[in-house]
């Protein structure tokens, strides 16, 4: 069994650094990396005016770092990795693979991996910005140990679904775009269906209005007495009930590594990193709109006013802990899907095959 | 064709290629219908048929990548569906597209191809090193792949189907694109491993490459392959022969003296290379010899037109569409 489990790691690493020779080719790659280290520092300098780092602390301009990590990973990745089953059948090297001792599993898996390291050496690269964010101070371990892995669990997630796509379907060049749909559909189409089905489904909202019609102002006291009151005063108007649908955000990659990461709030429950600012966002959509709402001006005469408005609007941080954590549910829909994409793209790729896409060549 | 057996310790193990009534469809198209052959081990077979009429797709099941839709195969005894591992540790495939990956050297991809059939990387770079010699490959082996041409690719794959010394052997296509001096080279390197024991399927168009070299052939056409009496009669059919003098009007003149040329022969006309005739078979064509020589022609050269496998391919083609009318022909459709 042991024995067993080293043969198959050997023959998965020999196609990790196959595949890493292969795609990662000298100096166009390195000159890809370095653009990326420029744009990451540009960023990261402007980042540190722009939020007075130096006296607020990096959280900011971490945070930032690591959206902008994920955004290059999710524009590269799918590019390096969408063909990586299909393109090897084109080129004629997938079958004279496998007529060798080398499996499906270790086939799939291996380009898998590959494609993972590849879209990590992007977070490689920002690694001297993101120490540098952290030197400025005021991010917690948490954030950045959180941030950190499942960055890299999305960058791993996107490898796989372009991995698994490229063995499901015969074309290249549709592996690579649907992959990148599938991408811009988690990562924008989230947020548009979110934005529209929230606002198309709108509900009514009443509020009643009592207010003071006449009444005798004593001046000694500060008291109203006599007071008329007016009826009710009903008014309807709609809101759109967006805390039917916050789930939906769940799968959002940028929502899950907000939200996954620890909130960090100052003293007046303001939160301090562009994660805090998206959580409770996302988190603060889970609150029901109020449908029916009272104001009695009568009452509030009577008894003095209260600064009622103010007291009761709660702050970020307690919208932040009041709300169900989402971030686990997104993680594990992305995980399913990076798994199910290597399954599927496994069974297709399995020799002997019994069946053959039309136009498909196995060589 | 007979199935060799080896007799072992552990009773009779068929050994080479035994392919029994294997048909495979690609939707509604046949591309191999009824397929059956031999390979013994020490011999090289010579795979031979039209274009489309299902060559590679056999070779593509003998090589483990597809299964038979009806039919079976044995590879050394074993089951390239139900044993592929077993086989591909047995099995050498020299595939039709001529793939490579591109940014490694021909030294780079042997020694990955070792390491694939679990060699230790000092074994593999060994390996590599012989197989570099064998199949001359010395000044380009550090070369990336994607610089070779097609002569030296072709030479790169048949290396590389040779990296776990197979005991089985696939080569499709294996001379295109070779020079002269490497086909010579590849048809004494197919015969030292037969002879070492091997067992070879070579599937190719250059017949009179595979006529040198092949022990026996296997005719396929639209999917089926031709029965060994259909060989025979195929074989035995007239043929033409061409014969060269040294003198060509003395050649003239006996064919058209009375008594020389017999019944079975009749004669077709002259070329630039020499004299065809048409032979009924080959006894007549000895009496036609023997008269020319006892009429004093000189004569220099005399032999069939076309080699043995070509001319039994092209009878048994010949013939095709009158056989197979209900057939639906294979379009080209590469698996």
């Amino acid at each position: 069994m042991n024995d067993h489990r080293r043969v198959f790691l050997t023959g998965l690493w020999l196609i990790v650094t196959l595949e890493l020779r292969q795609r990662v080719r000298g100096v166009s790659w390195y000159v890809l990396l370095g653009i990326f280290m420029l744009l990451v520092g540009i960023v990261t300098f402007l980042l540190w005016l722009a939020t007075s780092a130096w006296l607020s602390g990096g959280g900011g301009v971490f945070s930032t770092i690591i959206y902008f990590v994920l955004l290059l990973g999710t524009l590269v990745s799918p590019a390096l990795s969408g063909n990586a089953i299909n393109g090897d059948r084109d080129a004629g090297t997938l079958a004279t693979t496998q007529v060798t001792l080398i499996s499906t599993g270790q086939l799939v898996v291996g380009k898998f991996l590959a494609a993972w390291i590849t879209a990590l050496a992007f977070l490689a690269a920002a690694l001297p910005f993101l120490i540098f964010a952290v030197v400025l101070g005021e991010v917690s371990l948490g954030t950045i140990s959180v941030s950190v892995l499942v960055l890299a669990a999305e960058l791993g997630v996107i490898a796989a679904v372009g991995v698994g796509l490229s063995g499901i379907l015969t074309r290249p060049l549709f592996s690579i775009v649907l992959t990148y749909l599938m991408v811009a559909a988690l990562s924008l189409g989230t947020l548009i269906a979110f934005a529209l089905l929230g606002t198309a489904t709108q509900q009514e909202a009443t509020s009643v209005n009592y207010q003071v019609v006449s009444s005798t102002y004593d001046e000694k006291t500060g008291k109203q007495s006599d007071i008329i009151c007016s009826t009710a005063q009903t008014s309807t108007y709609p809101v759109p009930r967006f805390d039917y649908y916050w789930w939906i955000l769940a799968a959002n990659p940028y929502v899950v590594v907000a939200d996954a990461a620890p909130g960090s709030f100052d003293e007046n429950g303001s939160p301090t990193d562009l994660f805090g600012q998206l959580a409770v966002g996302v988190r603060g959509a889970q609150t029901p709109p109020e449908l029916y709402s009272e104001y009695n001006g009568c009452e509030e005469a009577a008894n003095g006013y209260f600064d009622q408005g103010i007291s009761t609007r709660p702050t970020a941080q307690e919208t932040y802990d009041g709300a169900v954590p989402s971030w686990f549910i997104g993680l594990t829909i992305h995980l399913l899907l990076g798994a199910g994409a290597l399954t599927w793209a496994w069974r297709r790729t399995r020799t002997p095959a019994t069946h053959l896409p039309t136009g498909s060549r196995i060589a | 064709m007979s199935v060799t057996t080896v007799f072992g310790s552990g009773g009779i193990v068929p050994s080479g290629i035994a392919v029994t009534g294997v048909s495979r469809a690609f939707g509604s198209v046949f591309a191999l219908l009824d397929a059956t052959l031999t390979v013994p081990s020490g011999s090289v077979t010579a795979l031979i048929g039209p274009n489309g009429s299902g060559k590679t797709t056999l070779l593509l099941m003998l090589a483990t990548l597809l299964t038979p839709d009806a039919g079976t195969i044995r590879i050394n005894g074993h089951d390239p569906v139900t044993e592929p591992e077993r086989v591909r540790a047995l099995m050498g495939w020299m595939p039709d597209t001529l793939g490579s990956w591109p940014s490694l050297s021909a030294r780079a991809a042997l020694q990955t191809t070792g390491r694939m059939y679990r060699m230790t990387r000092e074994q593999a770079a060994v390996r590599a090193d012989e197989l570099i010699l064998l199949t001359d490959l010395t000044d380009f082996a550090d070369r990336p792949s994607r610089v070779l041409s097609r002569g030296q690719k072709q030479r790169l794959s048949l290396a590389r189907a040779l990296v776990h010394s197979p005991e089985v052997l696939l080569l499709d296509e294996p001379a295109s694109g070779l020079d002269p001096a490497a086909r010579a080279s590849l048809r004494q390197l197919l015969r030292r491993l037969a002879g070492e024991g091997a067992a070879i399927l070579v599937s190719s168009h250059v017949l009179a490459e595979l006529d040198e070299m092949a022990d026996a052939a296997v005719y396929l056409a639209d999917g089926r392959t031709a029965s060994p009496e259909q060989v025979a009669a195929a074989g035995a059919s007239a043929r033409a022969w061409r014969i060269r003098s040294l003198d060509d009007a003395a050649l003239e003149r006996a064919l058209a003296a009375p008594g020389v040329v017999g019944a079975l022969v009749q004669v077709l006309g002259v070329d630039q290379l020499g004299t065809l005739v048409q032979v009924e078979n080959e006894a007549s064509a000895a009496g036609l010899l023997h008269n020319l020589v006892l009429s004093g022609v000189p004569v220099c050269d005399f032999g069939p037109a076309v080699g043995n496998l070509e001319h039994t391919f092209l009878d048994l083609t010949r013939e095709r569409p009158a056989r197979h009318s209900s057939i639906v022909v294979n379009p080209e459709v590469k698996p």
